[in-house]
């Protein structure tokens, strides 16, 4: 899941770089929550015990 | 208190020889009915103690029923420890005592406590207010070591006083505390977090565990902010492409981790990473253009760049002296971080396309801020006026565009809020109405 949202992030990143999206604060922002949110969420289920 | 204890030794009793019982009371009849038999018993016990024949058997008919009087004993139990007290001590004392009766309080060499006052003096004075409130508020000790009566109205009027005299330095020191260990405090939460996050290993055992979580995960964010530094000034100065491929390549990295070995500290790095260039490009941030204060004054629209480009700084384009001609003038404006201006003569109507990141956007009277600022003005001119169309991408910071003659006019030696708190850019007239 970490990977996932990772890679999604880059991928954002990319198509800013190459033109195709305008990033702003206005999609990162909600992307970044999004990303981070199931990063915990996936942290949290795959805690070492 | 006396407390008489009786032991009945296990040589009395049969069915376990080797067992003693204590009975322990304060019954006054109990040690009237013993006492006066407790020595001769005690000899007989002893004797047949010693008795190679067996104790059992001589023992029962002399000793049955006035068991519990054969080893009665009396003694002074040790008094329980009196309660500490801390008092101002008497001996030892250099001047009030009460470094002398913390030391004996806490079982510490007073020099301690005699030190930590002296910085305390040097901090602000918090040291002598602390001192003298303890003057006040600790009892001296007797003679005996007691604590000597205090008169109470004495001591409040004095802390009254006393705390009139100095709450301005109380609330000083408490804030600049307060300011030192709130901060203080969310480092260390957020140490401990970071590294839970990254080991797994959340906020539990001792202090010590817990300490050098917090140590770890403050390292941690450390080196998470140099990356994020790096990114974003990678993300800055174009290469956002080589940024997104590193953080899809750490993605991927994670992923196959997953499969075949976690790596599970590598997911805050690369959200570092990815956040922070992400962060630039959506602010728009080109360090293109260098870095510092860039004045423009064209004098003919020969001379008028196509864009004027700034990484970070004051970019300022004055327009006052410039000939402009009558009909749309494009110009461009590409800043980095940071604020520009742009003068206008009077008779020049200005049409503007602002995006700015993160800041403010003011043209004459429209204004507009926040993030992801977009401000658009285009205004229609007559025919004969001289229209700029200015384009201007503004990553964190301001841009100000203004007639001159106002607040903005750099060459009246201010560039200052007006007296209502406000700047006055003047307004764009020359457009058609």
């Amino acid at each position: 899941m970490a990977g996932v949202c990772v890679i999604g992030l880059g991928v954002l990143l990319l198509l800013d770089a190459t033109g195709t999206l305008e990033l702003r604060f206005a999609v990162l922002a909600p992307a970044a929550c999004a990303a981070l949110g199931a990063i915990l969420v996936a942290s949290g289920m795959t805690r070492p015990r | 208190m006396r407390v008489r204890t009786y032991w009945v030794p296990g040589f009395f009793n049969e069915a376990n020889p080797e067992s003693s019982t204590r009975y322990t009371g304060t019954s006054s009849s109990t040690s009237k009915l013993v006492r006066p038999l407790a020595t001769p018993l005690r000899v007989a016990a002893t004797a047949i103690r010693a008795s190679p024949r067996g104790h059992s058997q001589l023992a029962k008919p002399l000793c049955e029923g006035i068991l519990e009087a054969m080893n009665e004993t009396t003694q002074e139990l040790p008094p329980e420890p009196a309660p500490r007290r801390l008092v101002r001590v008497q001996s030892g004392r250099v001047i009030g005592g009460v470094c002398a009766g913390l030391g004996r309080y806490f079982k510490l060499d007073p020099i301690i406590f005699r030190i930590g006052a002296i910085v305390l003096v040097f901090a602000g004075g918090a040291g002598l207010l602390a001192y003298l409130a303890a003057v006040l508020l600790i009892p001296a000790e007797d003679s005996v070591g007691e604590p000597a009566g205090r008169n109470r109205w004495l001591v409040i009027v004095g802390v009254i006083v006393l705390l009139c005299i100095t709450w301005p330095f109380l609330l000083g020191g408490g804030l600049l505390v307060a300011g030192l260990l709130i901060p203080f405090a969310f480092l260390v939460a957020a140490g401990v977090l970071v590294w839970w996050f990254v080991s797994g290993e959340g906020p539990a055992g001792d202090a010590g565990d817990v300490a050098k979580r917090a140590a770890l995960g403050i390292a941690v964010l450390c080196v998470c902010g140099f990356i994020a530094l790096g990114g974003a000034w990678a993300a800055a100065a174009g290469g956002e492409t080589v940024v997104a491929i590193a953080v899809i390549a750490a993605g991927v990295a994670i992923l196959a981790g997953a499969f075949v070995r976690p790596v599970r500290w590598l997911v805050l790095p690369a959200v570092t990473l990815a956040l922070s260039a992400g962060a630039v490009s959506a602010a728009g941030i080109d360090l293109d253009g260098g870095v510092g204060e860039r004045d423009y004054r064209p004098a003919s629209v020969t001379e008028l760049r196509d864009t004027y480009e700034l990484g970070m700084g004051e970019l300022i384009v004055d327009l006052r002296h410039t000939d402009l001609p009558a009909g749309d003038v494009p110009m461009a404006i590409d800043l980095g971080i940071g604020e520009a201006r742009v003068i206008v003569p009077d008779d020049v109507c200005v049409a503007t396309d602002a995006e700015v990141g993160i800041g403010e956007a003011r043209t004459f009277e429209l204004d507009n801020g926040g993030i992801d600022v977009d401000l658009e003005d285009l205004p229609e001119a007559d025919s004969g006026v001289t229209r700029l169309l200015v384009r201007a991408d503004v990553g964190i910071g301001a841009l100000r565009i203004g007639h001159a003659g106002t607040d903005l006019d750099l060459d009246q030696g201010h560039f200052d809020f007006g007296p209502d708190g406000d700047q006055s850019l003047g307004r764009n007239l020359a457009c058609a109405a």
